[in-house]
């Protein structure tokens, strides 16, 4: 490895006009950004757009399939089932965007500096990694909404909480391997300060697996949301969440099999966007692929 | 090496210290009792309740009689199950879930291992996309949702294999194993796949390359080691995680697991029950880490001290 | 409704999964039920996992289940009458003023063990359910008993001074302190169950809770099997006592308990024949069976009530009128046939009708318009300026669609916006015992076959009242009720306290439950019963006729 990427490394504008124009050529990277926005823009629109209102029942219609009138059918007790997928798409979106931020924020903070300054403060910052993931985390859970009452924000930092620790445990993991070698310590040489080295250069380089695993920790998170909810946190009937229309869709799903596969493939076909949006972007932003 | 295991060892035992402390009042503080019912029981009945099992005492008193009983190995009753111990709850649920645990991993490897590494060959080309849609199935299918379309399938369409059980029809191992299984495959693959094109193009694959190596050669001797690093990481966790989250597959399969001990003690609030298996479950998390942490050392000899 | 639609979707994945099933695949066609059938096994499925078998001890149903296979009491009850039948006693006297009950153990009542069960096992068992440190959870109802509420209590030791006693091995006497006519009727509920001294105290105190005796390997009974295996959340094996008074008429060799928890995973289990009997049918596929399979389905109105909680002194709800409007807006017929359409019965009283005997003649009256007069008047027309209110539930599935129903019928036919809470378990009984809520979902199950068992529930800060309401004549109805051995006027005072409930509404039914489970054609000798009781011994396996091919 060469000084001369740490320099192209260091100069940002170039990287990310580089990664851009590598991005707009992957097309499945493409068709999952528009997809992505897409959703993201009904689910904004949402209350202006939705055919009927997310509570209405019509407990005498019941559940019946797709038609003219309710386009993605409707649930038991009679409810319009795609007004309940879009305004579950707010919920879930929401929680899935901030929640994995919360988690990637400190995940990614906290595995680089316990894996570039190793050690004594490694061990005693993964230890407290360990001593999180032992907690039995639906007492956890219950403690909060008792303490706190249900609120949304606390929802995000239940899932943060959780969703950071393996985050932590996969950059570090990569950070250990990085710190060795050539380019940290040119740096090092440099004279740059800890936190310039862990910001500028471990970070940047360890954006692979830190990006595949922010794919994979937003379907885990959507579905969690539905899991926090059965403990009184989080959203309340009747709002939906995908989480909770799919996990209601599995029980019926032989009599009204349109209550499970109409939010899944919503769920699917967001959680394939995102992966191919994913890959995309740890391709455009691979500092070496720019050599080849 | 083995000042690196004994360090290790000993940094466990404050680790589960704090887990047992913080466990111990966490589930004292949360509300509701082990003994509060649909039916109130009545006051006095309460009241010999809590006698007998000590917990009219104050607190820090149970919180160190409890510790002493715990170095002499003993866990305590388990309040919901009266006769039964916390020790023997864990002895019998334990092998189950470790025996699933294994099956669903192994599976999640051989098939999120193989993926990974064909998709990170081939980049953006359908042997890409394919493969990685197919893992990319077991995330967008819970296991809560894959396990009854499995059992709806192949116990009751085919009539192929039995619908629930655990050793008790032959076969009945396949449909957990699977289900329990496949989310931790897709998340292999991914892991893979990210993990080996960080590695591929790196300088000594590219010399190796350059050498005229083939690529299965470049892939087993030289790539797999380094690529499969974050696959490891994230494995340590993820096993320990596994035996506490086959909870909704024990459910479903009705299969006599610890993943079912585990949270239903939790909704019993049986203190003791809760403790054990949290006990239990962070020593279980100190070996995974440390096995993972192990792997990766000698997986990764940059990691050994020297420069490489 | 065809699974078509699914299936297809489905079908695609099957390729990739058959080839490496076909190896593994079923060696033999006959299913668990058809080899039960063969070998006289019966396949039960049987909710959670049990706590303990302990009579004395346990309180759910699930572990009833069994003990009704592993226990007798002094009486039984027919299976299709539900009259009291002599069991353990083969004959009881009644004194002229109906407080003392003078019963006959048969010659050949027998331990599982083969020792003779006596009057004086029957003491001690009693004694032993009346232990303070024991804990028994239904010491209370032995409070008829004379002395009984004060040794329990503490406040006498001398157990001989109690109410029961053994006049000779064959012999048995109790002394009531009132002449309560359904003191039979509590002789067959678990807790009256006997326990055999010697096994008890072989493995601990008298009483001492958990000790090892209810272990397969030293269980020692009187019902009509024994345990042969228990492994905790897998299985509980009960098999044929030879030692019963009654074995020559007890047809099925051995029964296989499973605790399946999840209503979804019991019903395929069933479809799958790995079941003869459910403990419950899934609330989508009751219509199912019933349209295409009646013959399977077993149901029947059930002794049990499903009502919703006021907290009395809350700001709004403090008002009987506020209170009277959201039970009189509710549409009971639309929840039972629209929402949780399987069997149960609109209620518009506590106490459920049992068929024999007592019917509530009070009744909440299903009428909108005038639940916003009541609303209009308490000062709140049309909902406006109502506090907010909050209805908490447990996390069920079937209890939030029965509160986002409600919820409705309040928000549209009063303008009352309710707010839904759901709540993990213990959180919610937490908040129901400290008065934390406004209004909560509830439910009870009648212990034995007597309005009492409703009713005693309300009286004056009664430990399962937790409405804060109470009401002085209403005390006193339950109380008279309690002491009289008149039947007729003790029914005037239950219907007069039915009464009280409907017009001062502390509480709103909702639904009288049904009793539910799929049965394998081959399981005969099941009636459907208010009380969903099934005493085994009267079971029988009979393979159809052909079928067997």
């Amino acid at each position: 490895m060469s000084t001369a990427e740490t320099v192209q490394v260091e100069s940002g504008s170039s990287l990310w006009h580089d990664a851009g124009v590598r991005l707009r050529k992957n097309k499945m990277a493409m068709l999952g950004l528009i997809f992505l926005v897409f959703i993201a823009v009904v689910a904004l629109l949402t209350p202006w757009i939705a055919p009927y209102s997310y509570e209405a029942q019509d407990l005498y219609l019941g559940a019946t399939p797709p038609s003219a009138e309710h386009w993605l059918g409707t649930d038991t007790l009679g409810r319009d089932q795609l007004t309940r997928l879009m305004y579950g798409s707010r919920v879930s979106l929401m929680v899935g965007l901030v929640a994995t931020t919360v988690a990637l924020l400190i995940g990614v903070l906290w595995g680089t500096t316990a894996g570039y300054l190793g050690g004594k403060t490694d061990s005693v910052m993964m230890r407290i990694v360990d001593v999180l993931y032992a907690l039995p985390f639906a007492i956890f859970i219950v403690l909060l909404t008792v303490i706190f009452g249900r609120s949304m924000l606390l929802l995000f930092i239940a899932i943060g909480a959780v969703e950071w620790l393996t985050m932590a445990r996969i950059i570090r993991g990569q950070v250990l391997g990085l710190r060795r070698q050539e380019f940290v310590e040119a740096a090092i040489s440099i004279g740059l300060t800890r936190w310039q080295i862990i910001t500028r250069h471990l970070i940047p380089n360890a954006l692979g697996p830190i990006i595949v695993y922010t794919t994979l920790t937003i379907p885990s998170v959507i579905l969690l949301e539905s899991f926090l909810s059965f403990l009184g946190l989080g959203v309340q009937a009747p709002m939906s969440s995908w989480g909770s229309l799919i996990s209601n869709g599995v029980e019926t799903m032989e009599e009204y099999p349109w209550l499970l596969v109409y939010p899944g493939l919503t769920l699917s076909i967001t959680l394939f966007s995102l992966n191919f949006l994913g890959d995309g972007l740890r391709d455009a932003l691979d500092p070496k692929a720019s050599k080849d | 090496m083995t000042k690196f295991i004994f360090s290790r060892v000993a940094q466990a035992v404050p680790v589960i210290f704090i887990v047992i402390t913080l466990t111990f009042f966490m589930v004292r503080a949360a509300p509701g009792g082990p003994f509060d019912a649909d039916r109130a029981a009545p006051p006095e009945v309460i009241a010999a309740l809590n006698a007998k099992y000590n917990l009219d005492a104050p607190l820090y008193e149970q919180f160190f009689s409890y510790l002493g009983d715990m170095l002499h190995g003993d866990l305590g009753p388990s309040f919901k199950y009266p006769g039964r111990s916390v020790n023997e709850m864990i002895a019998g649920g334990f092998p189950v879930t470790l025996e699933l645990a294994t099956y669903a991993i192994l599976l999640a490897m051989l098939i999120g291992i193989p993926i990974g590494i064909v998709a990170a060959l081939n980049t953006n080309t359908a042997k890409d996309y394919l493969p990685m849609s197919f893992a990319m199935l077991g995330i967008c299918l819970p296991s809560f949702v894959l396990g009854p379309m499995l059992i709806l399938i192949f116990g009751i369409w085919l009539e192929m294999l039995p619908v629930s059980g655990w050793g008790q029809t032959p076969g009945d191992k396949i449909l957990p194993a699977i289900t329990l299984g496949s989310t931790y495959a897709a998340y292999i693959a991914r892991i893979t796949r990210g993990g080996m094109l960080e590695i591929l193009s790196q300088d000594y694959i590219r010399t190796a390359r350059a050498k005229g190596l083939s690529t299965p050669r470049i892939v087993i001797v030289h790539a797999l080691r380094g690529g499969i690093t974050p696959v490891i990481s994230f494995l340590g966790p993820a096993i320990a995680g596994l035996i506490a989250g086959s909870f909704v597959v024990e459910s479903i399969f009705q299969i006599p697991g610890l993943g079912r001990f585990y949270i239903q003690a939790a909704f019993n609030r049986d203190y003791t029950m809760v403790l054990g298996t949290t006990i239990f479950f962070s020593v279980l998390i100190v070996i995974f880490n440390l096995l993972a942490d192990l792997l990766l050392v000698w997986l990764n000899p940059r990691l050994r001290g020297g420069k490489s | 409704m065809t699974p078509t639609y699914f299936k297809r979707i489905s079908l695609l994945l099957i390729p990739f999964l058959t080839l490496g099933l076909m190896a593994c695949s079923k060696g033999d066609s006959k299913s668990q039920v058809e080899l039960g059938n063969e070998q006289s096994i019966l396949h039960l499925g049987n909710g959670t996992e049990i706590s303990d078998v302990d009579p004395h001890i346990t309180t759910g149903m699930p572990e009833y289940h069994i003990q009704m296979a592993l226990f007798e009491g002094l009486v039984a009850k027919d299976p299709k009458t539900l009259e009291i039948i002599p069991a353990v006693a083969e004959s009881w006297t009644v004194s002229e003023d109906g407080t003392t009950y003078t019963f006959k153990i048969r010659d050949n009542a027998k331990w599982s063990d083969g020792d003779a069960l006596t009057a004086q096992d029957f003491v001690y068992s009693y004694h032993r359910a009346m232990m303070p440190a024991l804990g028994n959870q239904y010491a209370y109802s032995l409070y008829i008993l004379e002395n009984a509420e004060a040794f329990h209590k503490g406040e006498i030791s001398d157990f001989s001074q109690v109410g029961i006693h053994a006049i000779d091995d064959k012999t048995l006497e109790f002394k009531l302190i009132a002449p309560v006519p359904y003191f039979l009727k509590l002789l067959d509920h678990h807790s009256m169950f006997p326990v055999q001294q010697k096994t008890v105290e072989k493995f601990g105190a008298m009483d001492e809770r958990g000790t090892k005796w209810t272990r397969a390997e030293n269980f020692v009974g009187n019902g009509a099997y024994t345990i042969k295996e228990w492994t905790p959340n897998k299985i509980f094996i009960a098999e044929k006592n030879p030692n019963y008074w009654d074995a020559d008429n007890v047809s099925i060799q051995q029964i296989y308990f499973y605790p399946v928890e999840l209503a979804t995973t019991e019903e395929r289990m069933f479809r799958a024949g790995q079941l003869h009997m459910t403990n419950d049918v899934p609330l989508e596929k009751f219509a199912e069976y019933k349209t295409d399979a009646p013959d399977m389905l077993y149901t029947a109105p059930y002794y049990g009530t499903y009502f919703y909680r006021f907290n009395t002194e809350n700001e709004a709800l403090k008002d009987v009128r506020v209170r009277k409007a959201l039970a009189m807006a509710l549409d009971r017929k639309a929840i039972t046939e629209r929402v949780t359409k399987s069997g149960e019965v609109p209620a518009y009283a506590l106490t459920p009708p049992d068929d024999y005997g007592y019917k509530a003649l009070a009744a909440i009256e299903y009428n909108p318009e005038k639940a916003r007069e009541l609303l209009a008047e308490a000062g709140y027309p049309g909902g406006e300026g109502i506090p907010a209110l909050e209805l908490m539930y447990n996390t069920l599935e079937s209890h939030k669609k029965i509160a986002l129903a409600v919820q409705q019928m309040w928000k549209t036919e009063l303008g009352v916006d309710v707010t839904l809470q759901n709540q993990e378990w213990k959180v919610y009984l937490d908040r129901e015992r400290t008065g934390n809520f406004q209004i909560s979902r509830a439910a009870w199950i009648g212990d034995y076959l007597d309005p009492s068992t409703f009713l005693e529930m309300f009286v004056t800060d009664g430990g399962n009242n937790k409405t804060n309401w109470g009401n002085a004549r209403y005390d006193e109805l339950i109380n008279m009720a309690a002491n009289t051995g008149d039947l007729d006027k003790r029914f005037e005072y239950f219907q007069e306290a039915d009464q009280i409930l409907v017009d001062e509404v502390p509480i709103i039914p909702v639904y009288y439950y049904a009793s539910k489970h799929l049965v394998h054609p081959s399981l005969k000798g099941i009636n459907t019963n208010v009380m969903d009781y099934k005493p085994y011994k009267y079971m029988t396996l009979v393979p159809e006729s052909g079928a067997a091919e």
